[in-house]
């Protein structure tokens, strides 16, 4: 492979590669190699048009925008000398020109490209004493997403993004030269199933999300990486979180998984974790303690455990692989079969929404477990981790020990129910439909008691004498 | 869209090696039937060329020759580029702005005209000029320019 | 009403007779005989020949015709497209006009031997909307062909030798003029040039291999090809051979269009106009369109050509000569160059999009009376970070004669922060 050398650094990276592109697939860049950018990102086209990302190529005369520059064998770039640096400030002031100076009242402030890139990169004051062009503020452009047209820099990623990607095209400029505006076809709105994804793309406050718009300043926030358990795709995300809240998901890169996207749904699930959670271990329909409902479902397991079949398991596709571990190594001591379990599914897409929808039907499959959750036979015993096995399909099986994270039927029918950990609270894995086994971290602490699936069966294994 | 503009249109597709190519000629013969093209007519040249309509729309707004509002029956633009300006386009195109009570572009009360100003229109050598409905004035003055405008119904 | 040149020479030696407009005319005049001749020789020699007349482009850049053809793929198994740039908007540019208006057969002739050298099937002549009458006569012309077989297949009875012309209105977009932004726009979309690479020859219309030449510049083919190498390079500049319609506007007696050689000196361009009106004195000279810098009365013996032009600080450009005289506010001239190219920016390039504007109003600022030193520092500075570093060429042209004004009339930017207001009473209005 041809050796290309930036600031006097040498790399190997395949010819004809573009040069950001080549530095971003080392990982290097913003992250080693600086080279400031607005129109180009790592999974739409090359626009090429905010100039940003100018470099200087030894042997050519011009500077040179790294994204659409093919690497030779040989090429010799310089990202820090003064040519460079006077052209970015160049760009950065003239983008500053039009641009309200606004970042105190901007919810964008804190990860603001703009913002950042002008610090770093930019100049100290303005001297521009024009006006700067009207535009729009503050306006609905769909039911996710608010534009403030006075802020956008016009880099054309959300457009691009709406075009290429889930292919709906909303969004378009208008006019030409500085009248140039993005829009709307009039009448229409942003509406498709990955529409927010253009407010994380987009690199300053012009485009940003109603749900997450003002609820929090980002650097009150801190980052968790955890993984989207909306369907089997598994989108890394990371998860903002602050005062053991979380305020919401982003998508994090993972180009073998979800490149740098997610849908909206999986974006506003982070809601879910927090309503209609089982907050308190239920036994015989009456609130109990943790104690009296391990003891009761330990009591339960013993006087079904007689290697009769009385015994059935019936697992979950949105628990963690610790937790299915631990459940099929219960089963197989109280010599019950291999769990059972079921997949709620649904719609899904070219893109990334898969139509089983729970993040580790594949973890289930792995360990053996089979995938008929409705037929529970006429066991006396069941154990069930969640819910996604309907209350109906226990019809004549006489008592249930569940432990699960959400109130359902299920927990009004169970003899003893055990609240569980999401996996927002907990760390583990998910194993996703193409077989990547993803990991991810407790983001928040549960408001109450509440134990892992695993925690919760070895207690009661325990209670129960089973070692 | 009539059936014979549309018609008029498919016939452009094969001058093309791609569809879209044929979009401009489109839009001057969507325009020609209309006078000037408005959301439901993007979307049906959008629908027409397989495009989304804000990409019909991006196109509308880029050149000067479209119109997404409705116009006065007849156009009339002076060219103020600079060649012309040293010839007196400005003082030319403020008279006729006067003479039909019209201040700065705009369509006159009656929709007979609108007026307007234009960049270079590549009449330098016969300057000023003027074009009238698509057609070219040259080497005018106000009282030439004047008698024109007053002709047009 | 267009009317022919002043001076005429090989081009426009025809151009009053309507009949020259016919095919029958056309050939009465000699036409056609630059194609017999092309397709009598193997392509190659014929992109050799036009190599070696040194003919260079009249769309303003003055690249290397015969280079640009030998860079259309040789074996392709794709369509190859000619296009023709008739996109004329440059403000003082109204030659490419007269000839598709007056001469459409040259340039379709042209075309044709341009196809027979590069092996192209197809042409589309993209002509600006508002040329209407450009449109009509070129149409007429390309219909003619094809009734004669000259267009279609097996042209000249030379099997497999097929190519059709299809003319292309534009919309109204100065842009479109630049080969990128014209092939945008030819596509049905908004005319916003192309980043490089891809380049046309192996990317352009439609994705084709594309080559894309000026009206004026394939008109000259037929000549070169019937007469000759050497006749050709004995006109003009060893560098710049041939004659130019340079045309000349603004204050002269005699505004109108010239076919001379290049490398004639601006003094004989300007006396073939009439020289000032009125008797006036001279203040500035625009050579190229408003594209180009703007020289001053001193240099008035400058040769034509661009090896001269550029060693004082100007170009070519398109041969629009704009002519000022004493009554003229430089700053006036300024804000209307600072519109025009405000208006015209396509808008994606942020250098170009952002600093057109701001440049606009630095000068609107300083004519209306308005400025401070500050704002005369920042006209100073922010051409500057336009130039060299977009997409195309149009920031560098924006920048240019705004340097170009401030170098050589310095003077009239600060009359104006000092009075306050406009001094110069009897300037062209704004």
């Amino acid at each position: 492979m041809p050796t290309l050398s930036v600031d006097g650094i040498e790399y190997e990276v395949p010819e004809g590669r573009m040069l950001l592109q080549a530095i971003d697939d080392l990982g290097l860049l913003m992250n080693g190699v600086e080279i400031p950018h607005y129109c180009w990102h790592p999974k739409l086209s090359i626009d090429g048009s905010c100039r940003l990302c100018q470099v200087e190529i030894e042997g050519m005369p011009k500077l040179q925008i790294a994204c659409n520059t093919p690497v030779t064998s040989g090429m010799k770039v310089h990202t820090k000398s003064e040519r460079v640096q006077s052209a970015r400030r160049g760009v950065l002031e003239l983008l500053l020109i039009n641009h309200p100076l606004d970042c105190p009242i901007c919810d964008q402030a804190g990860e603001c490209k703009l913002q950042d890139y002008a610090f770093e990169w930019g100049v100290t004051s303005a001297r521009t004493r024009e006006p700067r062009r009207p535009a729009k503020k503050s306006v609905d452009l769909g039911p996710t997403i608010v534009f403030d047209q006075e802020r956008c820099i016009l880099c054309r990623r959300c457009v691009r993004f709406c075009r290429e990607v889930p292919k709906t095209g909303e969004l378009g400029v208008f006019n030409r030269g500085d009248e140039s505006l993005l829009e709307l076809f009039p009448g229409s709105e942003l509406d498709n199933p990955y529409s927010m994804n253009v407010a994380d793309i987009c690199p300053v406050g012009a485009l940003t999300t109603r749900d997450f718009r003002f609820k929090v300043r980002v650097w009150f926030t801190d980052d968790v990486e955890s993984v989207c358990n909306q369907c089997s795709r598994g989108c890394n995300v990371v998860a903002s979180r602050s005062n053991n809240k979380i305020y919401r998901f982003v998508p994090r890169r993972n180009d073998a998984v979800n490149d740098t996207w997610m849908c909206d749904h999986g974006r506003m699930s982070y809601k879910k974790n927090a309503n209609f959670r089982l907050a308190a271990p239920i036994v015989d329909g009456r609130e109990a303690t943790y104690t009296d409902a391990v003891k009761r479902a330990a009591e339960l397991l013993r006087a079904a455990c007689d290697g009769s079949g009385k015994i059935i398991g019936v697992a979950s596709p949105f628990a963690a692989n610790a937790d299915l571990t631990a459940f099929r190594d219960l089963l197989a001591r109280l010599g019950a079969g291999p769990a059972r379990f079921s997949v709620p599914r649904g719609e899904s897409d070219a893109i990334l929404i898969e139509a089983e929808k729970a993040p580790n039907a594949a973890g289930c499959r792995t360990l053996g477990m089979l995938e008929s959750g409705d037929q529970v036979g006429r066991a006396e015993l069941a154990i069930v981790l969640g819910h996604t096995t309907t209350a109906e399909v226990f019809g004549d099986v006489k008592n249930i020990v569940l432990i699960d994270t959400h109130e359902s039927a299920l927990s009004v029918r169970a003899t003893v129910s055990l609240p569980a950990r999401t996996f927002l609270e907990k760390s583990g894995t998910f194993t996703n439909s193409r077989g990547h086994v993803q990991s991810f971290s407790a983001v928040v602490e549960p408001a109450f008691e509440a134990w892992s699936e695993a925690d919760a069966l070895a207690q009661i294994a325990a209670a129960a004498g089973i070692s | 869209m009539t059936p014979a503009t549309r018609a008029k249109i498919e016939a452009l597709f094969d001058r093309y090696p791609q569809k879209r190519g044929a979009l401009l000629p489109a839009i001057y013969l969507l325009q020609e039937e209309k006078g000037f093209i408005d959301g439901d007519g993007a979307r049906e040249l959008a629908k027409l060329f397989e495009l989304e309509p804000v990409e019909v729309w991006e196109v509308l707004s880029f050149y000067n020759m479209f119109y997404t509002e409705p116009q006065g029956r007849h156009h009339v633009y002076v060219c103020t580029n600079l060649p012309c300006s040293l010839r007196g386009a400005r003082t030319l195109l403020a008279g006729l702005e006067a003479h039909l009570g019209v201040h700065g572009a705009g369509t006159t009360r009656d929709g007979r005209v609108t007026i307007g100003h234009e960049e270079c229109l590549g009449s330098c050598g016969t300057a000023p000029m003027m074009r009238v409905d698509g057609q070219y004035h040259e080497n005018l003055d106000l009282a030439a320019a004047r008698r024109i405008v007053d002709e047009l119904e | 009403m267009i009317v022919e040149p002043y001076v005429k020479n090989y081009l426009s030696e025809h151009y009053g007779d309507d009949a020259y407009r016919t095919l029958a005319g056309y050939e009465a005049a000699g036409g056609f005989a630059g194609l017999k001749k092309a397709v009598a020789l193997a392509p190659e020699q014929v992109t050799e020949m036009v190599k070696a007349s040194g003919l260079r482009g009249r769309g303003g850049a003055g690249f290397a015709t015969g280079l640009k053809w030998s860079f259309m793929p040789k074996t392709s198994e794709r369509t190859k497209v000619i296009v023709v740039n008739g996109d004329e908007s440059e403000p003082g540019s109204f030659k490419d006009r007269l000839i598709m208006e007056r001469g459409p057969l040259e340039v379709l002739e042209g075309i044709l031997i341009g196809a027979w050298a590069m092996g192209a099937q197809r042409t589309f002549i993209y002509v600006r909307g508002e040329y209407r009458e450009s449109i009509r006569a070129l149409e007429s012309a390309v219909k003619e062909l094809y009734a004669r077989k000259l267009l279609g297949k097996n042209i000249l009875g030379k099997k497999g030798f097929e190519h059709d012309v299809v003319v292309h209105s534009g919309a109204g977009a100065y842009i479109c003029g630049e080969e990128t932004g014209l092939l945008e726009s030819l596509e049905g979309k908004k005319g916003q040039p192309r980043k490089k690479p891809p380049f046309p020859a192996q990317h352009g219309a439609f994705g084709l291999p594309t080559t894309v030449n000026n009206i004026e510049t394939f008109a000259h083919v037929p000549f070169i090809l019937e007469r000759g190498v050497e006749w050709f390079k004995g006109r003009g500049t060893d560098k710049s051979p041939g004659t130019t319609l340079f045309g000349v506007s603004g204050h002269v007696e005699r505004p109108g269009l010239f076919e001379l050689p290049l490398g004639t000196p601006l003094r004989e361009v300007l006396g073939h106009a009439g020289g000032v009106r009125g008797g006036r004195r001279l203040k500035g000279v625009m050579p190229g369109g408003m594209s180009m810098p703007i020289l001053p009365p001193t240099e008035l013996e400058v040769p034509m050509a661009e090896e001269f032009l550029s060693q004082k600080g100007t170009h070519l450009g398109t041969g629009g000569v704009m002519v000022m005289d004493e009554t003229v506010c430089m700053v006036r001239v300024a804000t209307v160059v600072a519109y025009f190219f405000r208006d015209e920016s396509c808008g994606q390039c942020t250098q170009c999009r952002e600093g057109t504007a701001w440049v606009h109003k630095l000068c609107q600022k300083i004519e209306q009376g308005r400025g401070s030193a500050e704002d005369l520092a920042l006209l100073d500075n922010v051409p500057s970070l336009m130039e060299g570093q977009t997409i195309c060429a149009f920031a560098d042209a924006a920048a240019w004669p705004i340097q170009g004004l401030l170098r050589h009339f310095r003077d009239d930017f600060e009359a104006h922060l000092r009075e306050k207001k406009c001094p110069f009473p009897e300037s062209f209005e704004l």
